[in-house]
């Protein structure tokens, strides 16, 4: 099965990014558009750390992740939790993620996608991606872009449907 | 009509026993809690409040948040003072009963009466403020009781560490004739975020002082629309009207502009909006409509000498409501005095066989009637001298257009 960008299929009304700051915020990082921008980035705000929650209009199964940032400010510790709704940054660390993706500086600016645990994210509805710290270490994380890719559940996609032939 | 959860801080150390806020400290806060827990339940149904006590025996929460009106101000019974405030624990369990609360549509908001000295330093504060900011709590801080030195400061520390686009604020009340809760009720404590607090404030049949017509819009949209709508045809109307009057002042005597105005304005009243897209087609109009009142004149065996009132006000009746315009044309010449201002006729009477051949379809006119010839006549001489009138009120109405 083709991993389509499933960036079509993010509920947008429910996107949460905590930590934001106001000017910078999450859909320079997510929208179609504003992530290819490397000018357009989400900064934290009161310190290094962003917890962001995506919602989806589906149940979908996450197979890599795209993350792409400056080479200081970057993300450098990103956990992924599948399905929990409503983090806040006192309780992140109460459940074990179900990935923790270490990103270096050439691939944090490359911008390349990592592949998951495909196993963990097999009926994902929503995934929040906790920010623990940059590359730097410094107070602020910029994020260009963050990207998904995987597969829907329900949804046949029909470009991907190949025709079965007769025996 | 920000949908919020609010948890309200209450302040019961021993420095509320205090008297110089009338009846007492404590007094005056829980009136001005009170007030906030109603104006923010009005201001949006769906909005919550808790309260919790900061000192005491420690910090104990009184309700979670709740949209029970009278839960919150039964609460307010029978609070004991006594203790030392615990501003950071306090806030912590704030942030925790919000971070419970049912509806996570909710924006969380913290209102914190300080009314003690605080023994936390800055640093402390600050961190707070911060942890306040990241899990985006605003934070309402109200000053009072207790002058403190440092106080101001660090409290005004807490909230530029919270302060995310200026939803946390900031108040500090000394003490004075005003009660809390009056001076309370003008800050963005109440105010929320520019929105929503005077529509409280104004509550009744006052209701919605901000607004235009007293009715807000975010209630009744439908209806300030409306309100709106027909505000501004009425001004239109008005409008046209004036015009139309200061038009027929500008070519008549003194004497019939009232008349005419408040016959325009009536006319303005029946005809409505049609009576603009009347005016603008009166030229062309003109000369059937000054035919039409000219025979009506000679009819009725008056002067001639009608004033252009009449040929403006013909045109702007309907070209279908020729009877309404006979009947208001005769009702006019009661009060009207003679003029001399012939304007249009002039130029309908030089085709006289059209005149003679309208006299004869008229009842009652005999056209060989000598006097009605000596009538035309008259008229037709005085053709020439109004003239130059005719082209003024042309030139007037092409303005107009």
């Amino acid at each position: 099965m083709n991993q389509v960008d499933l960036v079509d299929f993010i509920d947008w009304s429910g996107v949460e990014c905590l930590n934001q700051n106001s000017a910078h915020s999450i859909a320079n990082a997510l929208k179609q558009g504003y992530r290819e921008d490397d000018g357009l980035n989400v900064e934290s705000d009161a310190d290094e750390q962003l917890l962001v929650y995506i919602p989806f209009l589906q149940v979908v199964k996450l197979h890599s992740l795209a993350v792409k940032g400056p080479e200081e400010e970057g993300p450098k510790t990103v956990k992924l939790y599948s399905n929990r709704e409503h983090m806040g940054f006192s309780n992140v660390n109460d459940f074990p993620p179900s990935d923790t993706v270490e990103f270096s500086a050439e691939n944090i600016q490359a911008g390349k996608p990592v592949v998951l645990k495909y196993v963990k994210f097999q009926n994902v509805r929503s995934v929040t991606i906790f920010i623990e710290d940059n590359q730097s270490g410094g107070d602020v994380t910029k994020v260009q872009k963050i990207a998904f890719f995987g597969t829907t559940v329900e949804t046949t996609d029909m470009k991907g449907l190949k025709k079965i032939e007769d025996h | 009509m920000v949908l919020e959860a609010t948890m309200i801080c209450i302040d019961n150390s021993e420095w509320m026993r205090n008297g110089d806020y009338t009846p007492s400290r404590f007094q005056a806060q829980a009136d001005a809690v009170n007030l906030i827990c109603g104006a923010k339940t009005q201001s949006n149904p769906e909005n919550t409040v808790g309260i919790l006590t900061m000192a005491g025996k420690g910090v104990r929460v009184l309700t979670t948040p709740t949209t029970d009106l009278g839960k919150l101000l039964a609460c307010m019974h029978g609070l004991e003072i006594g203790g030392e405030l615990n501003i950071a624990s306090a806030i912590q369990i704030a942030q925790l009963a919000l971070k419970h609360r049912q509806n996570k549509n909710q924006r969380q908001r913290i209102i914190v009466f300080a009314g003690s000295p605080i023994k936390y330093d800055k640093k402390m504060l600050e961190s707070i403020g911060k942890k306040l900011k990241k899990s985006s709590v605003s934070l309402d801080i109200v000053d009072f009781g207790e002058e403190d030195e440092g106080k101001p400061e660090k409290l005004e520390a807490l909230l530029t560490a919270v302060n995310n686009n200026d939803s946390s604020h900031i108040v500090h009340i000394p003490p004075g004739p005003n009660a809390l809760s009056d001076v309370l009720i003008s800050t963005p404590v109440f105010t929320g975020d520019g929105e929503g607090g005077s529509g409280f404030v104004a509550a009744g049949p006052a209701a919605g002082g901000d607004y235009d017509f007293g009715v807000d819009p975010n209630i009744d949209p439908e209806l300030a629309l409306a309100l709106r709508v027909s505000m501004e045809e009425e001004r239109a109307r008005q409008e046209a009207a004036a015009k139309r009057a200061a038009e027929v002042a500008s070519s008549q005597n003194q004497g019939d502009e009232q008349s005419s105005k408040s016959q325009d304005t009536t006319m303005a009243d029946t005809t409505g909006a049609s009576a603009a897209v009347a005016t603008d087609a009166a030229e062309p109009m003109s000369e059937v409509d000054a035919l039409l009142q000219q025979a009506i004149a000679l009819s009725m065996q008056t002067p001639a000498s009608d004033s252009a009132v009449r040929d403006t006000d013909m045109s702007e009746a309907n070209n279908e409501d020729q009877d309404l315009a006979a009947a208001l044309q005769m009702s006019m010449q009661e009060g009207e005095k003679d003029s001399s201002g012939q304007m249009d006729m002039s130029e309908v009477l030089e085709d006289q066989a059209f005149v003679s051949s309208v006299l004869a379809s008229l009842p009652g006119v005999d056209p060989n009637d000598p006097s009605v010839k000596d009538l035309l006549a008259s008229l037709h001489g005085k053709s020439e001298s109004s003239d130059q009138k005719k082209d003024e009120e042309k030139a007037a109405k092409d303005d107009e257009k």
